[in-house]
Order: C-alpha cells, then structure tokens, then sequence
C-alpha cells in the first residue's frame, strides 16, 4: 500500500515537472491554475475539514496574499532588491496577520455563527477595497510587472508554472507535515470534541485562533501565487464566488482527505477550462456535478477513489463497466436536452423563428433536428432510459446484497 | 478548441485549396473575451452579437490578407482573473486582436495583461479594442500604444446631455448629481460638477450609493425632493437606475432624469410610464433618422440593434477602415502596423464620424442624446414607448481633453 502510494506519487510529480514544456501556453496556464486552486483548497481544508470550522470568507485572506504579492512586485520594479521567486511570502505575511486579528474574532462563536462571521469578514472586504484606491487600485485594480532574477525573466508561462510548482509543493509538504504534528492532532481533536480539549488544559479559543492563521497564511501564498501569475489584483478576489469556490473544492473533493481537495480544485479547474468555451451551459452542468456528488459520493471525488482503490478485487468487474457505460449515456441524455433546450430558447432561435412559419430546424452537435419531431426527443429519452437503468442495475450489484441501502447511489463512496 | 474556431477553420481550407498558392496567408483572428456566463451575461451576449456583424460585413467584401476573419469566444464569466486565463488562452491560440466591453474592472485586467504581453513578445503583439469600459483611468494613468476605447465616457456623456437638455429648455438651473459608489460613478460625479458652469446649472446636492445593493431608493428620493431639483443626472445602470426611476415615480415627485444607461434592454417595459420624458446620452439610439444601418442589422441579426450591439458594429467598422489601407500581401499579419491604421482610421458611422485620438487613444465621436417618448417609431420591450431623436452632438464638442496621466510609448 505504502509502496503503491509512493509510486503514484512519483508518477504525479514526474508528470507535474516534466508535461508543460510539451503543451501549448493555454495548457500550461490551465495547469498553472490548477496548482494555485489545489493549494487554495488544502489551506482552506486544514481550517474547514481539520479543524471542522467552515469558513465562509477564505477570499478576504487570498486577497490580502494577492495585494500583499502585488505591491513588493510593485516595490522591486522601484528597484528594491527582493528576489521575485520570494514575492510570495509577502502574501504568507498579509495572510498570516489577517487570519489572526479575523481568527480571534470569528473563533469566538463556532457553527453557523463562526461562518457568518467569516462571511461579514470578506464582505467587509469587498466593500471597503474599491474606496481604498491607493491600496487596491480602485475598480481596475494595480497592476505590476514581474522583474527578471537571477538570469530568469519569468516573462513565460512556463516559468511561472514551475515557480508556482516549487511553491505548492512545499507549501503541500508543510501543510501534510503540520497534521503529523502534536499541533495538527489537537486541530482533529478540535473539530471532534472540543469540550474535552477544553478538560484536557487546553486554551481552545488560542488552539482555534493559531489553526485560522496558519490556514490563512497558506491561502495567503495561494493569493500572491495568482497575483504572480497574472500580475494585477481587483477587489473582486474578495468576492462571494472566490469564498464559495474553495467550499465547492474541498467538499467535491473529499473533505475528510488530507489530498481530497486536490481532487475537487482539479476538477473545477479543468472542467472550466475545457467546457467553459464549448457551451453557455457550463455553469449548470458544474452545479449538477456537484449536487450529484453530494447526494451520491458525500466522501467526495477523492473519498470515492480510495474507497474504490481499496476494495477493487473484491468488486466484481462487469456491474462496474455496466455502472460507468449507463454514467456516460445518462450524462450524454443530460447535455443534449440541455443544449437542445438552450438553442431553442436561445436569441438567434427566437430570430430563425420570426423569419420562418412554424418551427424551424436547429442544428446541434454538428446535425440539423426538427424540433416537433419525436425521434428527435428518442434519442436522450433512449440515452437517459437506458442510461439510469445500467446505472442502479449496476451500483446495486456492486454494492451486493448486504449494502443495498445504497441502491440507488451512483457511486460506491456512500460504504466508507 | 471552440466550434466557431472549427467551422472558420474549415471554411478557409476549403477557400485554401480554391486558390492556389495563397498557402502562408495568415488569416487576421479576433479573440471576444466578453462574459459570456454569469451576471453580465445580457451585455457581455450583446457585444458579441455586435461584433460579428462587423466581422461577417468585412467577410463579405472579401474579408482580410486573402482570408476571412476568424472569430473566437472566450467565456471570462465576469471575473478579470477568468479574464487573465482567457486572455493567455488567446495568445496561445494566435490572437491578433481581443475585444472585450462590458466591465471596467475586467478592461483593467486586460489592458494590463496586453501591455505586459506585447513588451514580452516583441513582434507577436496583441491589439485590445475596448468597446464600453469606460473608467478614465483606461485611457489615463493605464493608456497604452495597443488599447483603443471604441465608446463614450463619463465627461462626453455628461456634455452632451447638459448641453442638449439646456437647448430643449429641459435642464433647469438645479441639477441633482446621483451616482454609483465607483470609479464609473465618481468619473461621472466629477464630470456634472465639471459642466455647471459651461451648461448653466447649479449642482445642488451629489450623492454616491452601493453599487446594486439598495433594495428601497425612498430615503435618497426623499434627499432629492428636499433638494428641489429641476434634474436628476445619474450614470446609474442596471437595477440601482431601475429601482432609482420606481422610488421616483412611487413617491409622486416630479423631476426630470438625465441618463446614460436607461437603453439597456428590459428598463423601459420595467419602469413603465415613469420612463417617460427621462433622456439618455449614449453612442447610438434606434430612430428613423439613422434608421438604414437598423434595418442592415436587422436583416442580417434578425433583430434591430439595441443597446451596445452598435458599439460592436462601429468599432469593426473603424477597423474595416483601417484594414483597407493595408496590405500584408497575404504574409504574416503585423498587428502594429494595424493598431498605427486604426490610429488614422475614419469610420463614417450612421451617427456621425468616428476617429481615434492618437494621444491616448480615446475614440472622438458623437454622443446622441434622445429622450423616452410614446408611440415612438421603433418601439422597444413590447411597449409602445421608445426613444426620440433630440440631438446629436457632434464629436468635437463632446470630447475632452488628453488627461495629463497618460504618458503612451510609442513603438519605433
């Protein structure tokens, strides 16, 4: 198992260190993205799934970390000798000191409370950042210029990439290293009892103020890592979708794994950057994963995976081909009635539609439908039919007849 | 990458393997980088729609360097640092020009993102035609040689409405100056304060709100009536111009608004008959006068233009203008060589001409001013209302001087 671990591992890190230089700019920034949004999510894991406080506001910490990033770079285009690869530690900083004078405060109250706490934190952020110009730049932000160091420009893609690389790493070993130590057991100890920590001598709103720093001083480095890679800030990176976004990771994710976020920051990243140009849709289709996810696999992505890579020989191997074909034929049901439904409720229908009598043809993945027509609507019917009908047959054999419980469960997570 | 893309693709190798020996031609490629998802979505769509009017105008005169103009969608929903990663995603993709129009925070991202670029790509360079970011610090402190603002700002707008509204003996000496918590409604605070005394009215009271977080306008409705005014001017947009008109109308106060925003699809059905008498300063306004280019769209988008689609259609006509004096003799495209052209570049547009002020490249145009009027003759969200055709102010009285802030380098 150990060994297994560290093989994939090894093949992780060789694929992360040696596959940019052979993709496009596109790709490489795609990647880029992804890294910032992993580290994102495992600082925002340590407070949320460690420690069992759900913050709400984690966009006021990466915020501060990019505007943090954002004037040191402005300094050294000044001339202040500061090595550019560091510029992230002025975002740990910022993010360190927000999250303790934010983590005395909000820590007081836990549940609901703490994250309504978090929540006003970030918005007092949001709104007051566009009135501070000097120090966030208005409405079109600051904008600085990374300076060459050390014989490196780092004017590429590709050496921001391995810059960002160097520094989720270590950032990732740290932060795995933090929950083998006395300190990290005390932050599991928080989230399952905290009363006992309390009879234990333990000071637990210190131990709870100490936990939210150091996961805002990594969400800090997250912040600064983007405010590297694209080299301005706005006080949007305040706002509720940056906050909501690193929730979605985390739990998407897995966030009862230490690597699970990874899992979920991936995804959303990818998922965007593929599908975000093909269709108008790709918001809808993000929220399904997610609603799916949670009412199917409640470990998340990386939940599943494991529990998957766990129990793999004892499976039978034909009800889990049949599980994945009826997956993807539902999935396939689900984007055409969805995409029929967008071209037929679209502008340039409505359009098509005033020039011609009746209902005219639309044409959709590369063919032309009649839109009254019933072969048109056989094709998902069959797709989504047939599809769910492979999918309970075969989780329900996968699951066997003692876990039947979870017949209908898409996934096999749900047993952990 | 994008079925656009595909189909464009397909199409100029099947015009390739038509003309022999037009092998190396490079076709010029636009990158729309406009939110396409998300909140803005209704603006981001229009923009688009008015941009590929353009394109498919200049594709049917035979497009550019012996090939069609290519077009590409990038989705930023709404945000600069999905706008950031789009942006490389472009360049990776071999755009020669973004466009992009409908939020000044993500202009700012992209501005910025271009000038970096095309100091680190010397030779690859990248245009950016913004077509309604308006904050003045674009073509100010952030000007540089490859932005060009194809739209009005705050002081043309301001100008021109003042003016337009005093000649029709409907501005009065009291103006109430109501504006939005940012740099768009601070540029236009300044810019009414900036024209009393030019356009003979007082301002009597300026307020700045939260920018579309006011659910109740009834207590600022109440400032404005202890203020007396004859005119509200708002650059209000969106919900806080709509709520603003209904607190208005509600409380039964009499006063007349000077807008820049009030065409944005579904105001008028919403506000109803308080619309009525309001005006609007902006770039363009469906009315028989310049009614041929309507009818041009019309046909060829299916519905007349609204809005910012014109913003898109006139930009690409500037760059139209600009295409026809160059020829890379299907070679590679040298987008400098463009941005100098499009600096030269006099579009005839139905409202009037519109240039490009080399200093900071700021388009010199005219603003139209137009009021809500019933039983107009294009009628707009299933009313009977519409706008009326009160003036158009020529460019050179509505523009402003270079702001002293930017400072342009200028290649070569």
């Amino acid at each position: 198992m150990t060994a297994s671990k560290l093989i994939s591992g090894a093949i992780a890190l060789a694929a992360l260190a040696g596959l940019p230089p052979l993709l496009d700019a596109g790709w490489q920034n795609a990647m880029n993205t992804m890294l910032i949004a992993s580290l994102y999510a495992l600082a925002f894991n340590l407070l949320a799934g460690q420690a069992g406080l759900l913050s709400f506001g984690h966009a006021a910490y990466f915020g501060v970390g990019s505007f943090a990033a954002l004037h040191l770079m402005l300094a050294t285009e000044d001339g202040l000798a500061f090595p550019t690869p560091l510029l992230p530690l002025a975002g740990a900083a910022a993010g360190l000191l927000a999250g303790l004078v934010a983590g005395w405060f909000s820590t007081m109250r836990s549940g609901v409370y703490f994250a309504l706490v978090t929540l006003a934190i970030a918005e007092l952020f949001h709104s007051f950042a566009p009135h501070l110009k000097a120090l966030f730049g208005g409405e079109s932000g600051i904008s600085g210029m990374r300076m060459p160091w050390a014989g490196f420009t780092f004017g590429s893609t590709l050496e921001v990439y391995y810059l960002t690389l160097a520094w989720v790493l270590v950032c990732g070993a740290l932060l795995w290293a933090y929950t083998r130590t006395p300190f990290g057991r005390l932050t599991l100890a928080i989230r399952d009892n905290e009363q006992r920590v309390r009879f234990m001598g333990y000071d637990a709103h210190v131990t709870k103020t100490v936990i939210f720093a150091v996961s805002a001083m990594f969400t800090g480095v997250a912040g600064a890592l983007q405010a590297v890679s694209n080299e301005t800030a706005n006080y949007v990176v305040f706002g509720a979708h940056v906050s909501s976004q690193v929730v979605l990771y985390a739990y998407v994710g897995g966030a009862t794994l230490f690597f699970g976020p990874v899992f979920g920051a991936v995804a959303f990243t990818f998922f965007a950057f593929l599908v975000s140009d093909l269709t108008r849709s790709w918001l809808f289709y993000q929220g399904l994963i997610f609603v799916l996810v949670m009412l199917y696999a409640p470990t998340g992505i990386g939940g599943a995976l494991t529990d998957y890579l766990r129990n793999r020989r004892t499976r039978p191997a034909a009800p889990m081909v049949l599980a994945m074909v009826g997956g993807v034929a539902t999935a396939c049901g689900v984007v055409f009635v969805t995409e029929a439904l967008s071209v037929l409720f679209g502008l340039d229908y409505a359009a098509l539609r005033r020039g011609s009598e009746g209902l005219p043809d639309f044409s959709l993945f590369g063919l032309t439908w009649a839109p009254l027509s019933p072969l048109t609507w056989a094709l998902p019917a069959v797709l989504l039919g047939a599809g769910i009908a492979a999918l309970r047959y075969g989780t329900a054999r996968l699951a066997g007849p003692t876990e039947g419980a979870s017949a209908a469960g898409a996934n096999e997570g749900v047993t952990t | 990458m994008n079925k656009t893309l595909t189909t464009t693709a397909l199409a100029s190798l099947m015009t390739l393997g038509a003309q022999t020996g037009a092998l190396t031609a490079e076709p010029l490629k636009i990158g729309i980088i406009e939110s396409l998802s998300g909140a803005q979505t209704s603006t981001g769509r229009l923009y688009a729609s008015g941009i590929h009017y353009g394109v498919e105008r200049i594709n049917a005169a035979g497009g550019f360097n012996g090939e069609p103009i290519e077009v590409v969608e990038y989705d930023n929903a709404g945000g600069a640092t999905e706008a950031a990663d789009k942006f490389r995603q472009a360049a990776a993709d071999g755009v020669h020009i973004v466009i992009q129009g409908s939020s000044s925070a993500i202009a700012g991202q992209i501005t910025a993102d271009v000038r970096k670029h095309n100091l680190r790509n010397p030779g690859e360079e990248i245009l950016y035609m913004n077509l309604g970011a308006e904050a003045m610090e674009l073509t100010g402190d952030k000007c540089h040689f490859y932005h060009f603002r194809f739209t009005t700002t705050a002081p043309m707008r301001v100008n021109a409405l003042t003016a337009a509204m005093a000649e029709a003996g409907e501005l009065g000496g009291k103006v109430y100056a109501m504006n939005q918590n940012y740099s768009w409604g601070q540029d236009m605070e300044a810019a009414i304060k900036a024209a009393a005394d030019q356009g003979g009215y007082e301002v009597v009271d300026a307020v700045l709100h939260d920018v579309n977080k006011i659910q109740d306008f009834a207590p600022f409705v109440a400032r404005i009536k202890a203020a007396e005014p004859d005119t509200v001017i708002t650059g209000n947009w969106s919900n806080d111009l709509l709520l603003l008109m209904k607190a208005t109308g509600d409380a039964g106060l009499d006063v007349r608004f000077g807008t820049t925003y009030l065409d944005q699809p579904g105001n008028i059905s919403n506000a109803g008959d308080t619309a009525l008498g309001h005006y609007i300063a902006n770039g363009y306004v469906n009315v028989p006068e310049v009614s041929e280019f309507a009818e041009a769209f019309k046909s060829e988008s299916g519905d007349y233009p609204v809005f910012v689609e014109p913003q898109g259609a006139f930009a690409l006509g500037a760059l139209d203008e600009a295409l026809k004096t160059l020829d890379f003799g299907g070679g590679e495209v040298d987008v400098t060589q463009v941005a100098l052209a499009l600096e030269g570049a006099s579009y005839e547009s139905p409202v009037g001409t519109i240039t490009v002020r080399p200093e900071d490249h700021q388009t010199i145009r005219p603003v139209v001013v137009s009021k809500v009027v019933e039983g107009a003759a294009f009628p707009v969200d299933g009313t009977d209302m519409g706008f009326e055709l009160i003036k158009i102010v020529p460019a050179e009285d509505a523009i402003y001087p270079v702001q002293d802030s930017c400072d342009m380098q200028r290649p070569g």
